[in-house]
């Protein structure tokens, strides 16, 4: 069953979409994240131009996110004042990424630099996170006692200003960092599609130490008001937001997401950072790694003149 | 069930002999089954059927060329460069305007038809249409970005205009049909025009051409238009008029999708 999308001009197939969303919303359900750096690269290959594929996902990504943030709100493992800080950051990121992104459409260097974002972001957080948490599996199998956690945390968190309280999370720091995620996310979040939730995850527990019950509920929240706010600004901006798109593949998501999000409990945590990191890996290799392949057509079209 | 009502199908009356042909050249008539195409939620392509007849006096053979042009748009095209061991992309180069669709279909290949220069002259064929460019090279800031204008005069002008010409014919947009044109009788002949599900929005001219001896002897231009309707028109339409309150549409409707579906699975 075919149906056409109007604003990516174009025709897909709708169960196929569905099905895909599902899937996606799954492992964001499992692994607490957006999910979004998976659905760029199969709606790219599906035909969907970039740009309307980044746009739309964002959208996805709101209703995934919400979805399962509501799961966590009920476990009070949502830190609303850092996710608000971090939420705050994220707008000033998005209104910049937007931006920057509508640019390296216009320069033709869009494809190089979200090729490019997958390859570093990706590639680096899922060796990191692969390396990690493979490290701690190998510990328990041998039955060593776990690496003792470094309490410790960076002593320029507290050296920076503004300090703030945040009761949740268990910390006293500076206002700062998290802004600065936030705004780290906001960025990727216009360029990649993605919440940035692989960056935040690891940020907020290795950087920042945050208690590791408030970590993906707080992420997510964040990620739900950052791809919002990249949503309508795609919108306004570049008119690439493909409500149908949207909706087939945020139909699957929310459904996909809630079974995650159950399925995530009869899983260890480490084995579970283990098959996402490695999942995080492939694809920024995927997606990068064609950066260094000769390509078959040597000219491609580039947007931005008959519009 | 009563069968619907269908009008009959538009057929040009032949013109009436005027004086001036006396001895009366050979001629062509031509239509479209449909003259508008309709973008819905279903359209996955089009295929119109163009039909028309040669009146034919004398016993020279007529060969029909049907051109069908898309709307003129510019094209904004890259060249991949290796720099530093990655294939990147070079700066932007402009054409003015490509059509957006470009069939021909014949009787016979087109170089056999008639000569090249006078496929030139006409812009009939890939390898003549216009993609304009200007005769001196130039940079124009549009949006802020330098492009390039290639001018027509230039080295690798050909080798930017066959890339515009390859991608479009690897995405269906770009069409050479030598034996598109077929005789069901005795002057009588059709043609099909495939639109893919990508042909742009706009309105498409198609040129039916009679040629003899290599020359053209009549034409006949008929229009046709591809417009979005219904839901579809009002989406786009929607998204492009009032694109903030689009987006926030966009968005309340994902929180909702997703808080609704949080709390029913809660219940079940």
């Amino acid at each position: 069953m075919d149906i056409y999308l109007p604003i990516a001009e174009m025709s897909v197939n709708a169960p196929l979409l569905i099905v895909l969303g599902a899937v996606v919303g799954f492992i964001s359900g499992l692994f607490g994240i957006g999910g979004g750096f998976l659905m760029a690269p199969v709606l790219v290959f599906l035909g969907v131009p970039p740009a309307v594929a980044v746009a739309s996902q964002a959208n996805h990504v709101v209703a995934s996110s919400a979805s399962s943030v509501l799961a966590y709100t009920a476990k009070r493992g949502v830190d609303y004042r850092m996710g608000g800080i971090m939420a705050l950051g994220g707008a000033i990121g998005a209104v910049a990424g937007v931006e920057l992104f509508r640019l390296l459409r216009l320069l033709g260097q869009a494809d190089l630099v979200v090729s490019l974002s997958y390859l570093i972001f990706l590639g680096a957080i899922g060796a990191l996170m692969l390396h990690e948490s493979l490290n701690t599996i190998l510990r328990r199998r041998r039955g060593e006692p776990p690496a003792r956690r470094q309490t410790r945390r960076p002593l320029w968190l507290y050296g920076l200003p503004l300090r703030m309280r945040f009761p949740r999370s268990g910390l006293y720091i500076s206002a700062l960092p998290p802004l600065g995620l936030g705004v780290c996310a906001g960025i990727l979040s216009a360029i990649m599609g993605v919440g940035g939730g692989f960056i935040l995850v690891p940020a907020m527990l290795y950087i920042l130490r945050m208690k590791a019950s408030v970590v993906v509920g707080t992420s997510l929240f964040q990620i739900i008001i950052t791809t919002a706010i990249t949503t309508v600004l795609q919108a306004g901006r570049n008119q690439t937001v493909d409500i149908v798109l949207a909706s087939l593949l945020l139909f699957g998501g929310v459904i996909g997401a809630q079974y995650g999000a159950r399925a995530s409990g009869r899983f260890r945590a480490d084995e579970l950072r283990a098959v996402m990191g490695l999942l995080v890996l492939l694809v920024g290799l995927q997606m990068g790694l064609g950066l260094f392949i000769r390509p078959d057509e040597m000219f491609a079209f580039a947007p931005g003149a008959g519009q | 069930m009563i069968p619907p009502v269908l009008p009959p199908p538009v057929i040009e009356a032949p013109a009436p002999p005027t004086p001036e042909a006396a001895a009366p050249g050979a001629f062509v008539a031509a239509a479209l089954t449909e003259t508008q195409v309709e973008v819905d939620s279903g359209f996955a392509g089009a295929s119109i059927v163009l039909y028309g007849a040669v009146f034919n006096p004398g016993d020279t053979p007529a060969d029909v060329v049907v051109v069908v042009r898309g709307p003129d748009r510019p094209v904004r095209l890259v060249r991949k460069v290796r720099i530093a061991g990655l294939w990147l992309n070079s700066r932007p180069v402009l054409f003015e305007g490509a059509p957006g669709f470009y069939m021909t279909a014949s009787t016979r290949p087109l170089g056999e038809i008639t000569d090249f220069g006078t496929l030139r002259r006409l812009g009939v064929g890939v390898d003549h249409l216009r993609i304009d460019a200007p005769e001196e090279a130039a940079t124009i800031t549009r949006y802020g970005v330098r492009d390039v204008v290639v001018s027509r005069l230039g080295e690798d002008y050909l080798d930017w205009r066959r890339a515009v010409i390859r991608l479009r014919e690897n995405a269906d947009l770009y069409d050479t049909v030598p034996d598109g044109v077929s005789f069901v009788d005795d002057g009588l002949f059709r043609a099909e025009v495939v639109l893919p599900t990508e042909a742009p929005i706009g309105t498409y001219e198609a040129e039916v051409w009679l040629f003899q001896d290599g020359e053209a002897v009549s034409v006949r231009r008929r229009s046709l238009t591809v417009e979005k309707v219904g839901i579809e028109r009002a989406i786009f339409d929607f998204a492009h008029e009032q694109p903030w309150w689009y987006g926030l549409l966009s968005v309340l409707l994902a929180g909702l999708t997703g808080w609704g579906a949080s709390v029913w699975f809660r219940r079940t």
